[in-house]
């Protein structure tokens, strides 16, 4: 104690001259007159060094500072072996204070190790030396309490108390100086218990007596505000915590308390019978509880108003995971756990390869399980995928799928419809290529690859009539001519073309004789204007009088095979195309006109594009006629000899087409079906665009013919059938109104002709009264499919 | 045990037992209380005991339009009702399924036939190869119409009736009706068949005539959508129209092959145009001789007043009808469909509904109906599917299109021979059925077959 205090003094000084001699710290001369200058300096230096002997480093320190290396080294050795020549070294390390040093040693146990100093008040002050820090090297400066501010004018601190900073960065106060300011401190005349504060309530300086003061010193130090209480009493230990070696009682511990207690078994008793008897139930039934707190807590469910609240646009929830399995759990069933070449095999993996990203591991328990090996490097990954892969909220659409679809009426709501087949006309040897309803509705026409023409009743299926046109050439075109008074039939076979009377019933009726005359108008025509234009090859004649008595009227001699015959409404024109390519282009299509007897051939060249030509029709009301060569039909106005449309399906090769039967009659356009080898079958508008209004593919293979129903006013339908032995039905409704497109509804698919050799269905047409149908097929049949 | 056997089988029900057949009507129409273990055959006890009667009448049961086939119980069970309800239970004189017969072969298919009652029925068949055959009952041919040189048709026959047991009419594709006088020997092995008047009018085939033998007229449909009314007598019949009569010589001076007994020509007392499509069937009210019925392809039955020859009324169904048959007890006209159902229509201006029932189960058209002459309540029906259907209209039940009812039996073509037949009914389909009290179920087809059906109880 008395040490340090002694050597805080020294220090002080030491401050004081650093001031003064700051400037040339290392004259080594210099310095040794400092140290010389206060001897009680000195030897507290040395002092220190006695007093910290045992602290090897603090010697070494400070002999570092003040005394050459070598010295230090035997300092280090001194201390140990004796005071006495410690003393003596430090002796030879100064000179100079070797002297002086003697007399403090001896006076070391009387000095108190503070000073008194006289203060700003003049009253003494102790003053101690500074605490040493102790440490070893880093703070080893020269001096502890020498002024840093360096090379500036003092005055620059007139204005503070401090005149700089020590080492250390604390102030170094100014030194109070002068006895004016002692006088003036003297002379303030502080009144009892002044504050300097004023009393709110009364305007004059607030007095406070001692009590007061010492009041609120307590409370401003947190203390207890009343007298007499100590915080701190010493704890009184009422029971000894110790087992005594010696107790109190050596008597030993009574027998009762190694005793079952009567008394308590008498109570437990009682209560277990309290509890059989259901008296007391050991524990509370939960629900009363509940209740009971639901009595006593009253809940509020914060959420019970709650509006569920839109997604924000900027919320985007994860995408859930699915819940761990087996594998995932930390003690997995041992089939989940991987053998051991699965375990190479996986660790053989690249990393992005594996199909999991982790290996099923067993382990005893969940304590067991170590940390998350791969913790940083999935938040990493994690943060990777937020920042490179953002999330992007979609916009859904949210379109029911059975919106989208049109709303077409049920097939129920369109009936009549063909649905059944209601007969068979049986007779014909090999193929029936055409077939047609006569325009009174009672009559079938077919022709097939016997050669023969066959008329049927529709109901029942009886043949009434037929002829044979040709052994080695089929029938390959039957149609009625429209008008129900006067039955004639056309037919193509080979490479002619027979317009016959069928005999129905009776060899002789007003309608046979109406048809004859009709037929036999022309031939004067013929007469007179044999000399004309009319090509050679083409020539109409009488048949031979087998023919003629089997009903052929007329024969026309086309030279080439017509494939196909369409009859004009009025039923004195009708067209017949010959597709085969090595037909001449001009003699591919030919107009005949019955009144006159008469064949024109329209067209001399080919037309352009789209091969050979495939059919023909008129239409239904003004003088146009269609022809359809393989890819285009063109649409031709009579009266004008003009081009008038040229209408592009898109098919790649058209089999068949029909105009439908109110086209431009109302205030409807002209619509077409078209059908099509590559199985399409296409309904043209044609106000509406040059290409199809609608594709319908629904058939598996070729699509032979097509056709509307001719009163499709009451019965709007069409069919087509096609080589994979099926026949549509399709509702086809064209409405006056133009803003509204023609609507088309698939009805029904009839099958029940055989595919034989590749051919299904090879002609179709409508029964001109009903909703009925009838086919030719491959098979030799012809069907009748009713509603 | 016995007592708690004897409870569950005692159950008892409460019936009604009605009928509409006026001679088994029991007097006491109050209801009584059957056990539900009853079958048919213990109800038809009890009824025969109530009635007294001394030969004891094979009866069936219908409750609620369906024939009694199980327990009363079991009936209840199916269709969830309690014992405690009362059941009406209508009675009807049991009907044996008619057992195939024999069969009539023709060279062609049998358009049509017809059966003359007497004291030994007389079969009249008509056929596609343009003759008429009429046979005893032991399948013999006692007489053909001779072929077109001799006056006969010169086309397939597609309708022929008897007018009396001494006249026939037939009606033909060739346009044409002809009356035939029939002569039969006294030994009743041989008769003749000779034309007698040729009748022209039509202007396509006549497909169903209609004699009406008291008043001696004939109604005639034909494909040429007119309906004909011709008188039987020579002497009534107006003069053939002549554009309808053939011409001797064609146009281009050719002689035609004509009949070398020329016929006498009549035409008819009125033809009926109004039918937009061929009529399919004509049809003599059974109780008025001037009022006719006709059905057609344009989906009308037409009511007639043959008197005026006025179209009365029209109803108009929903497809093409093939024949109609009136029953006249139950004021309905039946009327056979290409739909493949029957329509029961009501002719009478009061009906509300044009069909009133409506009877399912052909599986192509209906062609041909006949109405049982002993039952009021019960008809047959041919199709092209090649089966006879008989209906008891009695048996109906409420679907959505109204009452529907179900055949009682199905009468394949024996010439099937136990073949699976398609529903078009290829070369099997019938064309005509006659339902006669002794013959039984006759049907022709295009089998060339006139087929027999009878039930044992027609004797």
């Amino acid at each position: 104690m008395a040490e340090s205090k002694k050597r805080k003094a020294v220090t002080k000084d030491v401050e004081e001259d650093a001031a003064v001699v700051s400037g040339d710290e290392f004259d080594f001369g210099q310095l040794d007159g400092t140290l010389s200058d206060d001897e009680s300096a000195s030897a507290s230096e040395s002092e220190d060094l006695y007093s910290g002997a045992e602290d090897d480093s603090d010697a070494v320190s400070i002999g570092s500072d003040s005394l050459p290396s070598e010295d230090s080294d035997e300092d280090i050795l001194i201390p140990k072996e004796e005071k006495e020549s410690n003393s003596v070294a430090i002796g030879a390390s100064e000179s100079a204070a070797s002297g002086h040093h003697q007399e403090p040693e001896n006076s070391e146990d009387e000095k108190p190790n503070y000073r008194i100093v006289k203060d700003a008040n003049g009253n003494d002050r102790y003053e101690y030396d500074e605490i040493d820090p102790g440490d070893d090297s880093d703070y080893s400066v020269p001096d502890n309490a020498a002024n840093t501010i360096g090379d500036i004018p003092l005055s620059f601190y007139d204005s503070y108390p401090h005149i700089g900073y020590n080492i250390n960065g604390k102030k170094i106060m100014r030194p109070a100086r002068g006895e004016a300011l002692d006088a003036l401190l003297d002379s303030i005349d502080i009144p009892k218990g002044w504050t300097g504060l004023t009393d709110p309530s009364t305007g004059k300086p607030l007095q406070l007596s001692r009590e007061e003061l010492e009041l609120l010193k307590k409370v401003q130090m947190n203390e207890v505000a009343t007298d007499g209480y100590n915080p701190y009493e010493p704890t009184v230990e009422w029971f000894t915590s110790k087992t005594e070696t010696m107790p109190l009682s050596s008597a030993p511990e009574p027998k009762r308390r190694f005793v079952p207690s009567k008394h308590e078994a008498k109570r437990v008793m009682k209560i277990v019978k309290a509890i059989r008897e259901g008296r007391i139930l050991p524990y509370k039934p939960l629900q009363e509880e509940e209740e009971g707190e639901q009595d006593e807590v009253p809940n509020y469910d914060i959420w019970a108003d709650e509006q569920p609240r839109p997604d924000h646009a900027m919320h985007m929830p994860a995408p859930k995971l699915p819940p761990p399995g087996f594998e995932e759990s930390y003690h997995p069933p041992a089939e989940y756990l991987p053998d051991q070449k699965e375990k190479e095999e996986w660790e053989k993996q690249d990393e992005e390869d594996r199909e999991k990203e982790y290996l099923p591991t067993d382990y005893s328990s969940l304590r067991k399980v170590p940390g998350y090996g791969r913790f940083v490097k999935e938040k990493f990954e994690r943060c990777l995928d937020l920042y490179l892969a953002p999330r992007v909220r979609r916009s859904k659409l949210n379109i029911d799928p059975e919106s989208l679809l049109p709303k077409l009426p049920s097939p129920d709501e369109l009936r009549p419809f063909p649905t059944h087949e209601a007969g068979r006309f049986l007779g014909h040897q090999g193929r029936v290529r055409t077939l047609a309803i006569d325009p009174s509705g009672q009559y079938l026409a077919s022709g097939g690859d016997d050669g023969t023409v066959r008329v049927w009743t529709l109901i029942p299926q009886r043949e009434v009539w037929s002829v044979s046109l040709g052994v080695e050439s089929a029938v390959n075109a039957v149609r009625w001519r429209p008008g129900k008074d006067t039955p004639i039939l056309a037919a193509c076979a080979g490479d002619d073309i027979y317009l016959c009377i069928p005999r129905l019933g009776t060899d002789s009726s007003p309608e046979a004789d109406a048809a004859q005359a009709v037929l036999d108008a022309g031939w004067g025509y013929a007469a007179s204007e044999s000399s004309g234009s009319k090509p050679p090859s083409i020539k109409w004649s009488r048949p031979s009088s087998s023919l003629r008595e089997q009903g052929v009227a007329i024969v026309i001699h086309l030279g080439h095979t017509a494939k196909t015959l369409s009859f004009h409404s009025s039923g004195n024109h009708f067209v017949t195309i010959c597709p085969a390519t090595t037909v001449p282009a001009s003699q591919a299509i030919a107009i005949h006109t019955i009144s006159k007897h008469q064949t024109q051939l329209p067209f001399r060249k080919r037309l352009k594009g789209g091969g050979s030509p495939q059919a023909a029709h008129f239409h239904p009301s003004s003088p146009i006629l269609f022809v359809a060569n393989q890819r285009v039909i063109r649409a031709y106005d009579l009266s004008k000899q003009s081009l008038l449309k040229i209408i592009q399906p898109g098919a790649r090769w058209i089999s068949s087409f029909d105009v439908h039967p109110t086209s431009a009659s109302t205030a409807g356009s002209d619509n077409l079906i078209v059908g099509s080898y590559d199985r399409r079958l296409l309904w043209m508008d044609l106000d509406l665009s040059p290409r199809p209004y609608k594709t319908l593919r629904f058939h598996e293979k070729a699509i032979r013919a097509v056709r509307f129903h001719p009163a499709t006013n009451r019965y709007p339908l069409f069919a087509d059938g096609s080589d994979d032995g099926s026949i549509q039905v399709f509702h086809g409704q064209v409405t006056s109104d133009m803003m509204s497109n023609a609507q088309i509804v698939p009805l029904k698919v009839l099958r029940g002709h055989k595919v034989t050799g590749g051919l299904g269905v090879m002609d179709l047409d409508w029964h001109p009264q009903h909703p009925w149908l009838v086919s030719a097929g491959g098979d030799g049949t012809c069907r009748l499919w009713v509603s | 045990m016995a007592a708690t056997s004897g409870e569950s089988q005692n159950t008892q029900v409460r019936v009604r037992l009605t009928t509409r057949d006026t001679d088994l009507a029991l007097d006491d129409a109050a209801p009584i209380l059957i056990p539900t273990s009853f079958r048919r055959y213990a109800l038809s006890t009890l009824v025969n005991s109530l009635l007294g009667s001394e030969k004891s009448i094979p009866l069936e049961f219908l409750i609620n339009g369906k024939y009694l086939r199980t327990t009363v119980d079991e009936y209840l069970a199916d269709n969830g009702l309690s014992v405690e309800t009362t059941l009406t239970v209508e009675y009807v004189r049991a009907r044996i399924p008619p057992q195939y017969l024999t069969s009539f072969e023709h060279d062609d298919w049998v358009s049509d036939v017809d059966v003359l009652s007497g004291q030994s029925p007389r079969i009249l068949s008509a056929s596609y190869d343009g003759h008429l055959r009429v046979w005893n009952t032991s399948s013999q041919v006692l007489a053909t119409s001779p072929g077109v040189a001799h006056g006969g048709h010169g086309s397939f026959i597609k309708s022929a009736k008897f007018i009396s047991p001494n006249q026939i009419v037939s009606g033909s594709f060739d346009r044409t009706l002809r009356l035939w006088k029939y002569t039969e020997e006294q030994d009743g092995f041989s008769a003749s068949l000779t034309p007698q008047l040729e009748l022209y009018g039509h202007k396509s085939s006549v497909d169903s005539v209609c004699p009406h033998p008291g008043s001696g007229r004939i109604l005639s449909g034909s494909a040429d959508h007119s309906i004909g009314f011709w008188s039987t007598r020579k002497a009534d019949a107006p003069a053939a129209p002549e554009a309808q009569v053939p011409r001797s010589r064609t146009k281009d001076g050719k002689r035609r092959k004509l009949s070398e007994t020329s016929l006498p020509q009549r035409g008819p007392l009125a033809l009926m145009q109004q039918h937009t499509g061929p009529v399919s069937g004509v049809i003599f009210d059974s109780n008025d001789s001037t009022v006719g019925y006709s059905s057609s392809w344009d989906q009308t039955v037409r009511t007639w007043d043959l008197v005026t020859a006025s179209l009365v009324d029209t109803r108009t169904t929903s497809s093409a009808l093939f024949c109609v048959e009136h029953m006249p007890s139950l004021h309905l006209i039946a009327a056979g469909s290409i739909s493949r159902v029957i329509k029961l229509i009501d002719p009478r201006a009061s009906a509300a509904t044009v069909a009133a029932m409506t009877l399912k189960g052909h599986k192509n058209s209906v062609v041909s109906l006949a109405r049982d002459p002993s039952n009021d309540y019960t008809l047959v029906s041919a199709s092209h599917d090649g089966t006879c259907r008989v209906w008891d209209v009695r048996s109906t039940q409420q679907e959505k299109e109204g009452a529907v009812g179900h055949s009682l039996y199905t009468l394949p073509r024996a010439s099937l021979e136990g073949k699976a037949s398609s529903a078009v009914g290829e070369g099997l389909k019938v064309f005509a059925v006659c339902w006669h009290n002794e013959v039984g179920i006759l049907s022709a087809g295009e089998d060339k077959v006139v087929q027999i059906n009878r039930g044992n109880d027609e004797t």
